[in-house]
């Protein structure tokens, strides 16, 4: 559009440019007369001249005229508020530009006032004197006149006073109306009158016209050339038509201005040809688009802003006079001249190119493109309109910075206005640029800061947090960053800390993954400058304007990386007390599920645990410091809705560059239900920043939601033993307890429960849980229930005891299975009489050499094979008791103390502690080895043990009412125990399907009841009792054990022989021996051999049973009986005669050769021997020389 | 030769922005941010005038003293701008087109990788170095990839 001639034809020095351009005018403009509409004094007040303007502007804007040939006229009118007398000077170029009315308001209240407003008003009239055709001053006194054009009386205008004065006392001006239509009129008629007279001036009498630059354009050019003359005419029909269009006749206009057109084409008189280009725009532009023009022009400033053109929409706006625009079919009819809306802008481009050749006709160009772009927005020529608004970018005009911002702020309106946003925001912001440019002599950093506030829009940049966050963000970031920073600039330096900190809180929030390091650093570090001077918070900030601030908050600083609720300490939480399930009738299970759409919703965020009403509750964050210097947080406090919460303030320090770093915010919450966790608040860099989880990034849920319990109390618990170690992890856990027990030996231990809350405890609940199967844990754990509850309700800070009674329930007896199977191993091959295991003494000396305690010790017993398996037995024990081997037997157990009270407990919930309680078990005494062996009477038996002390105390053992022995630490000894034997009433439990199982349990439970050892270590106070549990018994002890099914019923010499009895008799004294047997079984005896034997005991291990030179028989010594009914009786006699005098013992025996009970059928392999049940004690017969 | 190229998103906001004047980036910002009015426009022009295939090629958004700007929208909306500086007047429209055709399928082939998400900023190495090649700057470099 611009014309490679630019500049040629203009003179370089721009002395006479019109400085005071006017971006509002349009191309209906050029169809108005120019009112001026002036106050004057400082009397009159603003509100009194707005009202005052907006009659006049209300009436004058558009009037009708009946002029002389009786047509009706349309007159348009614009009013000014200031007019710089050197817009005039361009009167002659286009007419509309001249100031032909003035209109002055005052307000006197003496007569020197008056006299002073007259005299302002002559003077403005000497200012427009060469455009000005008529002005009026209407004047507000303190009383009113009767002739509104007459002063009041007692006041007088000065003499020198010409103009019609319009005198009011109050500003409710009654027929203001008419007096402005009065003056309009004049206006009309002096205007139409100089129409008139140029109309018919000769053609060829024409002065020159010239725009004011041109002036010395012509000096020393022929005037009288004919090229010349054609200008003459050419500009003056040009001026013909201006008159005639703002005189209302524009179908003359267009002729005049075609005619001036083709006149001036013709001598390439360019700037006017524009200029005549541009009157046949407007006039076409009025015809086509009468309603658009302005309607209220002066008030740029008042509420009615709305309908100032700047702010036209597209499309005409409303006026009162709107009519359907006549088609351009019947107006081409009438004016054939007109262009055709098309061709309006293509015009406007040529007048353009034209205007381009003169750089001092900038403005006027400028006007130009201005006045096309309202018509090509009229048009809804969008793209054609910005092309004219581009243009007035490029036209280089030297301006002030005043200008140039007037420029941009019109150029964005007139953007914004076809919906430019992004051209009018850049415009905006470079005309805030220019009320800070250094080249502006009045910075205005206010002015500067609100337009750059209106730019954002443009830029997509919403200053408020929400709608900028990561997910529906807009726009460029990089621009949107440098705007932010320049809104900081300018609210600093227009002296709003609070501003800049809240735009540069903004920027660090929304920009931040935006932002370079360096410049996240920068941005924290100026940030932390300017809140020094006001500490931001997170409230709107309200401006002088009404704009509304929303609040910003520092999220990524620090940033978070996790932030997870925390459940309660195990031992805090609230559990809920298990009540007795209701019946809910057969049907468990639905599978309609009612609530599932409402689970979903709530499932969000909620997590699975509980708060307690009154306890600290907590939350743990990861932060990260992400700047290069040390960041101080301060006062962070979790964010709550719901119910009452009490945050506990928190300070951190992050150093530089800093990895994650834990942080743990709490808080007690105050009331009973939910409670939603927002996020949290922090106070950094001077700001104060609500960081809600919805807007930081890369958090999972929005919020939390955790339900809070009626509070419940909580205890506090002791032991009287010392803590342990360490102990295996358990929950609940609150304190621990460790206690070293020999086997056998009993222990208290006293537990306080002190209350430590404010509500009382109202039920305490205890139970034991360990690995031990249940027997053994009620052995070893023991407590009174009945003494806990007395104590009850433990009220606030008052404490309860509870005593523990702990047992160390141990195996005494040494690997019983060895036993058997040695047992087992040695019978097959020694004799039955042996008094005890063959290889016993070998295994005592062994075992004073070890040193160890423990199971090495019992495994080392054994020599030979048993060492092998001495692993699977430790294992077996391990899993029984589940304790480490080396630690030969520890006891771990968990006493969970289950309490509650007050509210919490209506609600069923309860809390658990635990003490966990470590026993460690030490050997005391093991019975390495045992025997069973015939006791002086048949009730009884001697129970033989090897018994070991394990301690390394001397200890002292009894072993039966009267008896003790001494053993050195670690030193064996074997003792004997009369046992009464097992009767048969607690073997009758075992009926047909009884078996050595059976009976063996039965033997050892028999032995293990009766036989008592209490050990004591010599100096301690330590005592213990050791059970006898768990012998293992070969079948031979068993029938040693066990009551003889077989009564015996001896007779010597017919007498009834009874034990301890002692028979003498003489040599060759023949003594008859009766023998008497009864089955005391419920089931009868088969196969039976009774045998009686005599023998010589030589009381050192030897039995001479050969005695056949010493004793003869007399009957057989040997019967079989071959059934022995129940209850059944036997009876077999023999004569003996002894042949030599001595000692001698006769054995009575009775066997089974073969499995001669069927319900006692055990021990298959001893088959060969089967039962044997001898008469005990042997009797013995002393037999003397006669 | 050109001066600047970028990819605008569907919504407006930049996937992709190359300079050859590093220093000046934020000055092509504006300039290609406030062009985006114009390819606005004129891309609502098109929807109301041609129901049919629509001319991809936008020609010039608007010119400076100093550059020249051209647009090219496909038809998923997203917009390919190419600053063109003012002095090369031999650059005729269909060099532009090429360039313009050029860029479209370096973008589709960008796009086309499985791991690109849809309205993410473009970080393609060969987007990167065809787009350089477009602007007259990576010869060697192209040859070095091949």
């Amino acid at each position: 559009m611009r014309s490679a001639l630019s500049v040629i034809l203009s003179s370089p020095v721009p002395d006479n440019k019109m400085s005071h351009p006017d971006y509002e005018q349009t191309a209906h403009d050029h169809a108005t007369i120019l009112i001026l509409l002036k106050p004057l004094g400082a009397q009159i007040k603003q509100k009194t001249v707005t009202r005052i303007c907006e009659r006049i502007i209300k009436c004058g804007s558009r009037f009708s005229v009946i002029d002389s040939s009786n047509n009706t006229r349309e007159i348009l009118t614009r009013f000014i508020k200031d007019h710089p007398v050197e817009n005039n000077d361009w009167g002659d170029f286009q007419t509309h530009r001249r100031l032909l009315g003035l209109i002055t308001f005052g307000k006197y209240e003496n007569q020197i006032e008056l006299n002073e407003l007259c005299r302002l008003h002559e003077t403005l009239k000497v200012k427009y004197v060469q455009t000005l055709y008529d002005s009026r001053a209407i004047l507000f006194g303190p009383i009113p006149s009767e002739n509104l054009n007459e002063p009041p009386p007692s006041f007088t205008t000065p003499h020198n006073f010409k103009t019609v004065g319009i005198f009011y006392a109050d500003d409710l001006c009654p027929n203001l109306e008419i007096q402005m239509s009065q003056c309009f009129n004049s206006l009309f008629w002096i205007l139409e009158s100089k129409r008139l007279e140029r109309s018919r001036e000769k053609i060829d009498k024409v002065a020159l016209l010239q725009a004011p630059f041109e002036k010395k354009d012509f000096i020393g050019l022929d005037l009288e050339s004919r090229n010349n003359r054609e200008r003459c005419v050419g500009r003056a029909t040009k001026h013909l038509g201006d008159l005639c269009l703002q005189a209302g006749l524009p179908g003359d206009a267009l002729n005049n201005y075609n005619s001036a057109i083709g006149t001036l084409q013709s001598v390439n008189d360019w700037l006017w040809l524009g200029s005549a280009y541009e009157g046949l725009c407007a006039v076409s532009a009025l015809i086509l688009y009468p309603n658009m023009c302005r309607n209220v022009p002066l008030q740029r400033n008042s509420s009615l802003q709305e309908g100032s053109p700047g702010k036209q929409r597209r499309g005409s706006q409303p006026t009162t006079t709107l009519c359907a625009p006549p088609t351009i079919e019947t107006i081409k009819m009438n004016m054939p001249n007109i262009l055709l809306p098309e061709d309006i802008c293509k015009k406007y481009r040529e007048a353009i190119v034209h205007y381009t050749k003169y750089q001092n006709a900038g403005i006027i160009e400028t006007e130009a493109s201005f006045k096309a772009t309202r018509i090509s927005i009229e048009q809804n020529c969008t793209l054609q309109a910005a092309s004219f608004l581009s243009n007035v970018l490029f036209n280089n005009m030297t301006m002030n910075e005043q200008e140039k911002i007037d420029r941009f702020t019109t150029l964005s309106d007139l953007y914004t206005s076809f919906g430019y946003l992004r051209k009018a925001s850049f415009c905006l912001r470079h005309a805030a640029l220019r009320h800070v440019s250094q080249y502006n002599p009045n910075l205005d950093w206010q002015q500067c800061y609100n337009l750059l506030l209106q730019a954002t829009s443009g830029f997509k940049l919403s200053l408020d947090p929400v709608e900028m966050s990561f997910d529906n963000r807009k726009g460029w970031p990089s621009i949107q960053i440098q705007l932010i920073n320049e809104l900081v600039a300018a609210a600093n330096r227009m002296g709003h800390p609070a501003l800049a900190t809240r735009h540069l809180t903004f920027l660090l929030q929304t920009m931040y993954n935006y932002l370079t390091p360096t410049e996240r650093k920068d941005a924290a570090l100026q940030l932390q400058a300017v809140s020094q001077q006001s500490e931001g918070s997170p409230v709107p900030l309200v401006l002088d304007s009404g704009r509304v601030i929303p609040p910003a908050n520092l999220t990524n600083i620090p940033r978070t990386k996790s932030f997870a609720l925390k459940n309660l300490q195990p031992h805090l939480q609230p559990q809920k007390i298990e009540r007795v399930k209701e019946d809910h009738g057969p049907f468990l299970f639905t599978p309609i599920n009612f609530g599932s759409l409402e689970r979903k919703t709530t499932a969000k965020g909620k997590v699975d645990y509980l708060w307690v009403d009154g306890d600290i509750c907590e939350v743990s964050m990861q932060l990260v410091n992400p700047l290069p210097f040390e960041l101080h947080v301060s006062n962070m406090r979790l964010l709550t809705s719901g119910v009452v919460f009490e945050p506990i303030p928190e300070s951190i320090t992050l150093p530089a560059e800093s990895g994650t770093i834990a942080v743990t915010l709490a808080g007690t919450p105050r009331e009973v239900g939910e409670l939603e966790i927002l996020g949290f608040s922090t106070h950094t860099l001077g700001v104060k920043s609500n960081c809600r989880l919805r807007h930081i990034e890369s958090m999972p849920h929005p919020l939390y939601t955790v339900e809070i319990v009626p509070a419940l109390p909580r205890i506090n618990v002791e032991t009287s033993l010392p803590r342990t170690a360490s102990f295996s992890s358990g929950e609940n856990i609150v304190t621990s307890a460790s206690i070293s027990l020999y086997g056998g030996e009993s222990a208290e231990c006293t537990i306080t429960i002190t209350n430590i809350s404010q509500v009382p405890i109202e039920m305490i609940e205890i139970s034991v849980q360990s690995t031990l199967d249940s027997l053994t844990e009620s052995k070893v754990f023991k407590w009174s229930n009945e003494n806990l509850l007395t104590q009850l309700p433990l009220q606030p800070q008052s404490s309860a005891c509870i005593t523990l009674y702990m047992y160390a329930a141990m195996e005494f007896v040494a690997s019983q299975r060895h036993d058997i199977t040695n047992a087992y191993q040695s019978q097959s091959n020694s004799l039955i009489s042996h008094s005890g295991p063959s290889s016993l003494p070998s295994r005592l000396s062994t075992s004073s050499h070890h040193t160890k305690r423990y199971s090495e010790l019992t495994s080392s017993f054994r020599s030979g094979t048993s060492s092998n398996s001495s692993n699977s037995l430790s294992s077996t024990r391990l899993s029984k008791l589940a304790v480490p081997i080396h630690a030969s037997n520890i006891v771990e157990g968990q006493l969970k103390i289950k309490f509650s009270g007050s509210a919490g407990l209506a609600s069923g919930y309860c809390r658990i502690s635990s003490v966990f309680i470590t026993i460690e078990m030490l050997r005391s005494v093991q019975f390495t080895n045992w025997d069973v062996l015939p006791a002086e009477t048949p009730t009884q038996f001697y129970l033989v043990l090897d018994v070991i002390n394990m301690t390394n105390h001397e200890m002292e053992l009894h072993y039966t009412q009267n008896k003790c022995i001494y053993m050195e630490g670690r030193e064996s000894c074997r003792i004997p125990i009369p046992v009464d034997r097992c009767p048969f009433n607690k073997l009758s439990t075992i009926d047909g399907a009884g078996n050595n199982e059976d009976l063996q349990k039965i033997c050892s439970e028999h032995i293990a009841s009766l036989a008592d050892l209490k050990w004591q270590l010599v100096g301690t106070e330590t005592t213990g009792k050791a059970t006898l549990s768990g012998l293992a018994l070969t079948q031979d002890m068993l029938d040693l054990v066990r009551m003889s099914p077989l009564q015996w019923e001896v007779t010597i010499n017919d007498v009834v022989f009874k034990a301890q009895d002692e028979i003498t008799c003489n040599l060759g004294e023949c003594i008859n021996v009766g023998v008497g047997v009864s089955n005391a079984l419920e089931s009868p005896l088969r196969n039976l051999i009774l045998s009686i034997n005599l023998y010589q005991d030589h009381h050192n291990g030897v039995n001479n049973y050969r005695l056949d030179t010493r004793v003869s028989i007399a009957g057989a010594n040997k019967v079989i009986l071959p059934t022995l009914q129940e209850s059944g009786r036997a009876y077999h006699e023999c004569r003996v005669v002894f042949l030599t005098a001595g000692q001698y013992k006769i054995d009575i025996q009775c066997s089974s050769r073969e499995s001669i009970l069927d319900s006692l059928t055990f021990c298959s392999e001893l088959g060969n021997s089967g039962h044997t049940w001898r008469y005990i004690p042997p009797i013995e017969i002393k037999v003397e020389d006669c | 030769m050109a001066v600047c190229i970028a990819v605008i998103g569907k919504d407006n906001s930049p996937k992709y922005i190359k300079c050859t004047d590093e220093a000046n980036a934020l000055q092509f910002h504006y300039k290609i941010h406030t062009s985006i009015d114009i390819v606005e426009e004129k891309l609502n022009i098109g929807n109301k005038t041609a129901a049919d295939v629509r001319e991809l090629f936008l020609g010039m958004l608007y010119s400076t003293e100093e550059y020249k700007i051209f647009g090219y929208a496909t038809n998923t909306k997203i917009k390919f701008i190419i600053v063109l500086q003012s002095s090369n007047a031999t650059l005729r429209d269909n060099e532009v087109r090429m360039m313009f055709r050029k860029l479209h399928i370096a973008y589709a082939n960008a796009v086309s990788d499985p791991f690109y998400i849809p309205g993410d900023q473009i970080q393609s190495k060969i987007f990167n170095s065809a787009v350089m090649d477009i602007m007259g700057l990576l010869v060697d470099e192209k040859k070095i990839l091949k």
